[in-house]
């Protein structure tokens, strides 16, 4: 055993406690970095003698510590149950934002919406039937049925333009997870060379790990891993990353709410629909593809509805000049609905020509009742009863992916705390590590001083003993 | 609960629970200042088609309302007119009564005969009277009068002019020219002025304008049980209006006790979360090293 040997074994010591006094540095100033995973020094002591050597076939002096990697805490299990729910979390609440945008275009319940313009309307006729002679009765019936007319426009519109800008946020998320997925595909490349060459890549796979869990929230893709640190993320079953190579996602289908339900919106990836079903990309599809075009349906049903229970009874009544009634709303849905009488005298609220009462505008200011209006059209559901049934079934959609959302939070909130739990830096810990491996490097110190003693006593002192 | 704590997920959770806090101390202070209950239908689906339906018969029921005030108007102006029919026939069948009297001379007699021509044409007035521009009793004429003045023919028909007074009320507002002699009166008073020019030899007709009379004291009393019953029933559409009124409140409106309760007990419990996260964040290990 050489003098000097032992020398080695405290430097080991002093080098190895700087090395982990550095990864302590490390997680304490990452304590709040985002998707940082703390890290930890793995030591091992360098064993005992193995073999003599070749020459003395003496034992070799072996001792010391050695810094075996600095490895980094991640349960990838744990990671990947986070990454799926906020995948969930993102396609609930896109979805539950959209509509509740468009719920609020109802304006229900309230004296602003559209029950309270076709009570205003049909109260306008009522008045009109009460004093049918009087010009300035008939304008008040032309200018409700007008304000309805434009209450449906707004809510068509309204409609209408949610649709475009859910669709502007489902292309941008479709362009943000495709920059997630060239950035994933390099760094895969940047791992697989920093692998082989034997380099800390802790950094770079907590990087990595962020990436897979951007790409779930924007399209729920699902991490495989595989060997050298590689990770390749599917969507449904349809690869995006593989390795260094990343699919380039695109939009097909309509691009304007008009072409929705004809040609609803996808996302595809080289001629294949790719089902999304997770991710802020699968809330914007649904809302997309069938939420929006089903409200725009029910409203129009509405404006239907009461085009022709006005028309069938405006039909048969006659003017002051005794023509019969032509229709007063023309128009296909909610968005063109329009008035046709420009006058009070083109209004037919008598019941025979050459005559003057209200009995046909009476018809139709009864028409406020769900009765009358169905009768109106022969059975069907009348205006106000299909609006207020809109109303009930937005208001409960809405409600409910409400609670989808504050349920999944609360999944997602147990998942982020699992993995924080596992791989969030704990600052008491590494105070305390701090202060071993400040001590322990003190005393790898203190080893040096003494050998030094011993070696000083030795050279100088030896011979001299009873001077 | 996680075996390993660390400082975030403490300051996570900290702040996760103050948020919640304090959105439930938002969403009733929303309440409060709105003092709405519902303000989306996402709040209360079930009662906002409630509160739909509740305000639709409000709107039903103040028509209701304005149309019955319609009906009563004109009602009474209709009353009016035969009350003052009635009192022209009665002061007619006086002058009738007068003018048979052997002892009359020609002046006398064309001065009664004029007398019952003035009647005759405040009649055809009476009959041409009209509420909103609309003879009362010309049924759907489309001239604004029921009885030519020139002719004294009788011009109306007897279509019926009707308002809505309530849900499943209609009533009509108007009466029939028949009903009220118009058909007949002038051209009996026509011959009553006629026989009193010509004298004694042929006795007035008494059956005539008698037979007149009844129709308008029928027609009277016809219109004062009509204005009865819109009167009952509007009194029943305002009791059902106040009911609504006081129903959509209970629906949509906040318990203002009660939220203002749950708001105190709220903001206990957010001034409590928000002392323990300032004393839990504040400890670190650092504070006791040296």
């Amino acid at each position: 055993m050489s003098t000097f040997g032992t020398l080695n074994t405290a430097v080991s010591g002093l080098l190895a406690m700087q090395r982990a006094m550095d990864t302590a540095g490390q997680n304490v100033v990452n304590a709040t970095t985002p998707g940082y995973s703390r890290q930890r020094v793995e030591l091992s002591s360098v064993g005992a003698p193995t073999s003599a050597t070749f020459h003395t076939g003496a034992k070799v002096p072996v001792g010391g510590v050695q810094v075996d990697a600095v490895s980094r805490i991640r349960d990838a299990f744990l990671e990947a149950t986070r990454a799926a729910a906020g995948g969930r979390q993102e396609a609930l609440a896109a979805r539950h934002d959209t509509l509740a945008g468009a719920q609020l275009l109802l304006s229900e319940p309230g004296t602003t919406g559209l029950q309270a313009g076709l009570d205003g309307f049909y109260a306008a006729w009522h008045e009109l039937s009460l004093n049918p002679s009087d010009s300035a009765a008939g304008s008040v019936v032309i200018q409700k049925g007008q304000a309805v007319a434009e209450q449906l426009h707004a809510v068509g519109d309204g409609i209408a333009a949610g649709w475009a800008s859910a669709f502007d946020r489902l292309s941008q998320t479709v362009d943000q997870a495709n920059q997630a997925a060239s950035d994933l595909a390099s760094l895969n490349q940047k791992l697989l060379e920093g692998s082989s060459t034997g380099r800390s890549v802790n950094e770079l796979l907590d990087r990595r790990d962020t990436l897979v869990r951007t790409l779930a929230d924007l399209v729920g893709g699902q991490a495989v891993p595989g060997p050298d640190n590689q990770i390749s993320v599917s969507v449904n079953g349809i690869t995006i990353v593989h390795g260094s190579t990343a699919q380039t996602l695109t939009l097909t289908g309509a691009v304007e709410y008009g072409d929705a339900v004809t040609d609803p919106p996808a996302i595809s990836w080289g001629g294949t629909d790719v089902p999304v079903d997770s991710g802020a990309a699968a809330g914007y599809l649904a809302a997309l593809r069938t939420d929006l075009p089903n409200l725009g349906a029910s409203v129009d049903g509405v404006a239907v509805a009461l085009r022709d229970a006005v028309n069938a009874v405006h039909a048969t009544g006659f003017t002051r000049s005794g023509a019969a009634g032509a229709a007063f709303f023309s128009g296909t849905g909610a968005r063109d609905l329009a008035v046709v009488p420009a006058s009070p005298a083109d209004l037919a609220m008598t019941s025979a020509p050459g005559t003057i009462n209200g009995a046909v505008a009476l018809k139709i200011g009864d028409l406020a009742l769900d009765v009358a209006s169905s009768a109106a059209l022969g059975g069907g559901i009348g205006a106000s009863a299909r609006w207020r049934d809109l109303t009930t079934a937005l208001g409960t959609q809405v409600q409910s992916l409400g609670a989808a959302v504050t349920v999944q939070e609360s999944v997602v909130n147990a998942a982020d705390d699992a993995v924080n739990a596992d791989s969030g830096v704990n600052l008491d810990e590494e105070m305390t590590s701090m202060m071993l491996f400040q001590r322990a490097y003190q005393a790898s110190a203190r080893v040096i001083t003494t050998v030094d003693e011993m070696l000083d006593t030795l050279v100088n002192r030896t011979g001299t003993v009873g001077r | 609960m996680t075996s390993r704590i660390t400082q975030s997920t403490v300051t996570t959770s900290a702040l996760r629970g103050l948020q919640a806090n304090l959105g439930r101390v938002q969403t009733l202070q929303e309440q409060l200042s709105s003092g709405r209950r519902i303000a989306r239908a996402s709040d209360d689906p079930a009662g906002t088609a409630a509160s739909m339906i509740l305000r639709t018969a409000q709107a039903a029921d103040e028509q209701y309302q304005r149309n019955s005030d319609h009906a009563k108007g004109r009602l009474t102006v209709t009353d009016s007119a035969l009350t003052g029919l009635s009192d022209r026939v009665r002061a007619v069948r006086e002058l009738m009564v007068a003018s048979n009297n052997g002892a009359l001379n020609p002046d006398g007699r064309a001065a009664l005969a004029a007398q019952v021509d003035a009647i005759r044409s405040e009649v055809i007035d009476l009959y041409n009277t009209t509420y909103l521009e609309r003879p009362v009793f010309g049924g759907s004429v489309a001239g604004t009068q029921a009885v030519d003045p020139s002719s004294g023919t009788y011009v109306g028909n007897d279509v019926p002019i009707e308002a809505r007074i309530s849900a499943d009320a209609v009533i009509r507002i108007d009466v029939k020219g028949t009903d009220a002699a118009a058909d007949v009166l002038p051209a009996a008073l026509s011959a009553v002025s006629a026989s009193i020019t010509a004298g004694g030899a042929t006795a007035p007709d008494f059956t005539a304008i008698d037979s007149a009379f009844s129709t308008v004291q029928r027609a009277l009393g016809d219109v004062g049980a009509r204005a009865q019953r819109v009167e009952t029933t509007n009194s029943l559409v305002e009791s059902h209006r106040l009911d609504l009124v006081s129903r959509i409140s209970e629906n949509e409106d906040v318990d203002l006790p009660e939220t203002i309760m749950n708001l105190q007990a709220q903001q206990v419990g957010y001034q409590a979360a928000l002392g323990a996260a300032a004393k839990v964040l504040q400890t670190s290990l650092l504070e006791f090293l040296r």
